[in-house]
């Protein structure tokens, strides 16, 4: 093992190639994304037990897990189901950049649907009973108080997501472009600390 | 799921090592966060400037890559060094769990700083003052006010982090450390179930994160009962 | 020595390139209760924030007893044990019950046996009337509560002064009669009081003189017979026809 300057000067090009998939992968699940978390967040918004809480099941595995984990679950794990193979979306889940962009999209809406749910609640009441004196109705509200309010209140978190989903995108093309087995024989396979 | 049933162990003691290398990384996370937190608010220009660049590039990279970059380049030095001395040395590596328990350790306290100098700033001057003008010592106030209205702020953010460290462990996995994921794709080679066996992982890494998001809440429950109350 | 109990002599105080205090002479001697007025950003807070050292002045000398306020150390200490302090927002310290929060200065400062430090702070919690309070936190009181608790407070340290930096308005008008209470009660006792404040019935019946400040300067100072019902300055009559129209 060297360290060789020109290896880095020659792989640039390639990294730059890298540099534009990672950029698409980003701007896809980053709206996709978005999506998702506004669905999640109405859902649990809605007040009906069977909305909220599929909703909160969601996000509470996709932030409690590592999301390596649940992109190797989706790259490596879904085609050992029939049922997957057999539907609609396997054209998209055959290929990593695909299986990427659903894993990247999944993670970043629960985390996202959270930073706006705290956007929400932190809308000062007043506001709410100020728009209620006037006349507003609930919907309107939503629209014209609650959303404009919130998003400027969630901004900061939300910038600070955007970092890791950057960081997560770079995981997911790392881990889906690399022959894991492969990589892995480069090293002692073992090393076991307790036995 | 009868096809767990052979690794079940081997699931149990890569649980343990996901056990440990968390509390390891969890108290070097605590001294680098404190550390950092103490430069940033030192009246030394050059210290803030260190810990400003070690919260941004620290924050701003790939946790992957600075495991990566962490254990081959320690392990490239490592060789060099070694083959010096004896040239028919191929390889030597600082052990994954230590490489890998040290870049954790760094990414999630660069995090710490920021949360370690925002409880420390976000304390009310109101309270320093009254200590001060009761005609308590500046070390007396640090220690019977600052700190313990730092901690009730720092809690929140704190228990992310602790959330981030035990997410992160599974990415030591690449380099080649035993734990629950790296025990999943032994399993897949021999059962060819990937699904089954990277959800056995996902299920164990749901049940560390309740367990850290119950005791934080717990502690918070604790420290609030002097902020909230019949007003 | 003369018998007064803090003199400030040609102070000044600027924040920045902003003056806030010009030329303060005052003398206040033993048990005598003064009352400081004037409009907001007047730098009646400034000036005794000075005379515990919370904020430092830059020209001018400031005397509480026999110790000069320096930058020395042991003189602010030796200052504060003996000058306490209410303020506008309480400040009591939110991680602690009220008898702790009562306690622990004299454990720490006058390094008080932690017995008779709650001695004497139920004792000062019995005579603003809270006693029943003091297992509780804090936010658990009311503002009026508070603010009698932060008075407890600085008399558990047997200061020879107490200031008062407008301790009644951060108060919901009906909780500012029994914090003005406790402290004509203190008056009466004998207390060395400085206050700070907008409450004019206070000032006329309790005040031994009153001192009206504006633009960081004290334009006049006067009984508060004679400065309610006569005032001389231009400045304090626009003030006073201000505050006492309503």
């Amino acid at each position: 093992m060297n360290f060789d300057l020109t290896l880095i000067w020659d792989s640039v090009p390639r990294m730059l190639a890298g540099i534009g998939i990672t950029f698409q992968l980003m701007a896809l699940s980053a709206f996709l994304g978005m999506i998702l978390a506004v669905i999640l967040l109405l859902m649990r918004l809605s007040g009906k037990w069977y909305w909220s809480w599929p909703a909160q099941v969601f996000i509470y595995v996709f932030r409690g897990t590592p999301i390596l984990v649940q992109i190797f679950i989706i790259y490596y794990g879904l085609p050992q189901l029939d049922f997957v193979r057999e539907s609609i979306l396997w054209p998209i889940l055959r290929e990593p950049f695909g299986c990427a962009i659903v894993a990247l999209s999944l993670n970043t809406g629960a985390y996202v649907s959270e930073i706006l749910r705290g956007g929400v609640l932190g809308v000062d009441r007043g506001f709410l009973e100020a728009a209620s004196a006037l006349g507003l109705k609930a919907h309107q509200k939503f629209i014209y108080i609650t959303t404009p309010i919130a998003a400027r209140l969630a901004l900061p978190a939300y910038s600070n997501d955007f970092i890791s989903l950057m960081k997560a995108t770079s995981l997911a093309s790392t881990i889906t472009l690399m022959d894991m087995t492969g990589w892995r024989r480069l090293l002692r396979p073992t090393r076991y600390l307790f036995h | 799921m009868e096809a767990v049933t052979g690794w079940w162990d081997d699931y149990f003691w890569g649980s343990m090592i996901v056990v440990q290398v968390f509390f390891f990384s969890l108290i070097l996370m605590v001294l680098f966060g404190l550390i950092g937190a103490a430069m940033k608010l030192s009246n030394s220009k050059i210290a803030q400037k260190i810990a400003g660049g070690y919260t941004v590039v620290f924050r701003g990279t790939p946790e992957i890559l600075v495991i990566l970059l962490l254990y081959f380049g320690s392990a490239i030095t490592l060789t060099a060094i070694a083959q010096i001395f004896n040239p028919e040395i191929k390889f030597l590596d600082v052990p994954p769990i230590w490489a890998g328990t040290i870049a954790i350790a760094l990414i999630v306290g660069a995090y710490a700083t920021e949360t370690f100098r925002g409880a420390f700033q976000g304390v009310k001057p109101g309270s320093i003052e009254a200590a001060r003008a009761l005609g308590m010592s500046n070390l007396q106030t640090f220690i019977y006010i600052r700190i313990p209205e730092m901690w009730r702020l720092a809690l929140p953010p704190f228990g992310n982090h602790m959330l981030s460290l035990i997410k992160d462990t599974a990415l030591i996995s690449i380099i080649g450390l035993n734990e629950t994921l790296f025990v999943a794709s032994q399993a897949i080679s021999t059962t060819g179930k990937p699904f089954t066996m990277y959800l056995v992982v996902g299920a164990i890494y749901l049940g560390f994160s309740t367990i850290i998001t119950l005791s934080v809440m717990g502690a918070e429950k604790f420290g609030e009962r002097t902020t909230v109350g019949a007003r | 020595m003369t018998e007064a109990l803090i003199r400030m002599q040609n102070v000044d105080k600027f924040f920045g390139s902003f003056q806030a205090l010009t030329n303060i002479n005052l003398e206040v001697k033993k048990g005598e209760r003064i009352v400081i007025c004037g409009p907001s950003g007047s730098g009646k807070s400034t000036l005794i924030r000075c005379i515990n050292r919370l904020e430092e002045h830059n020209n001018g000398r400031i005397f509480i007893g026999e110790n000069e306020l320096t930058d020395k150390v042991k003189n602010i200490d030796a200052v504060r044990r003996e000058v306490g302090m209410v303020f506008q927002s309480f400040n009591l310290f939110p991680h602690m019950t009220i008898v702790k929060n009562l306690m622990i200065a004299q454990q720490l400062v006058r390094k008080i046996p932690k017995a008779e430090a709650r001695e004497t702070a139920m004792k000062y919690l019995t005579r603003v009337k809270i006693p029943e309070q003091a297992e509780k936190y804090p936010v658990q009181l009311s503002g009026g509560q508070q603010q009698r608790v932060a008075i407890a407070r600085a008399l558990c340290m047997k200061p020879e002064i107490i200031l008062f930096d407008e301790p009644t308005s951060a108060l919901d008008p009906e909780m500012i009669g029994e914090v003005l209470d406790v402290m004509t009660d203190l008056a009466k006792e004998g207390m060395t009081m400085i206050c700070v404040t907008h409450e004019m019935g206070f000032a006329r019946s309790v005040a031994d003189r009153v001192i009206f400040m504006d633009e960081g300067e004290i334009v006049e100072e006067a009984k508060p017979q004679e400065f309610f019902d006569n005032p001389k300055n231009e400045r304090t009559k626009k003030f006073l026809s201000q505050i006492l129209t309503h």
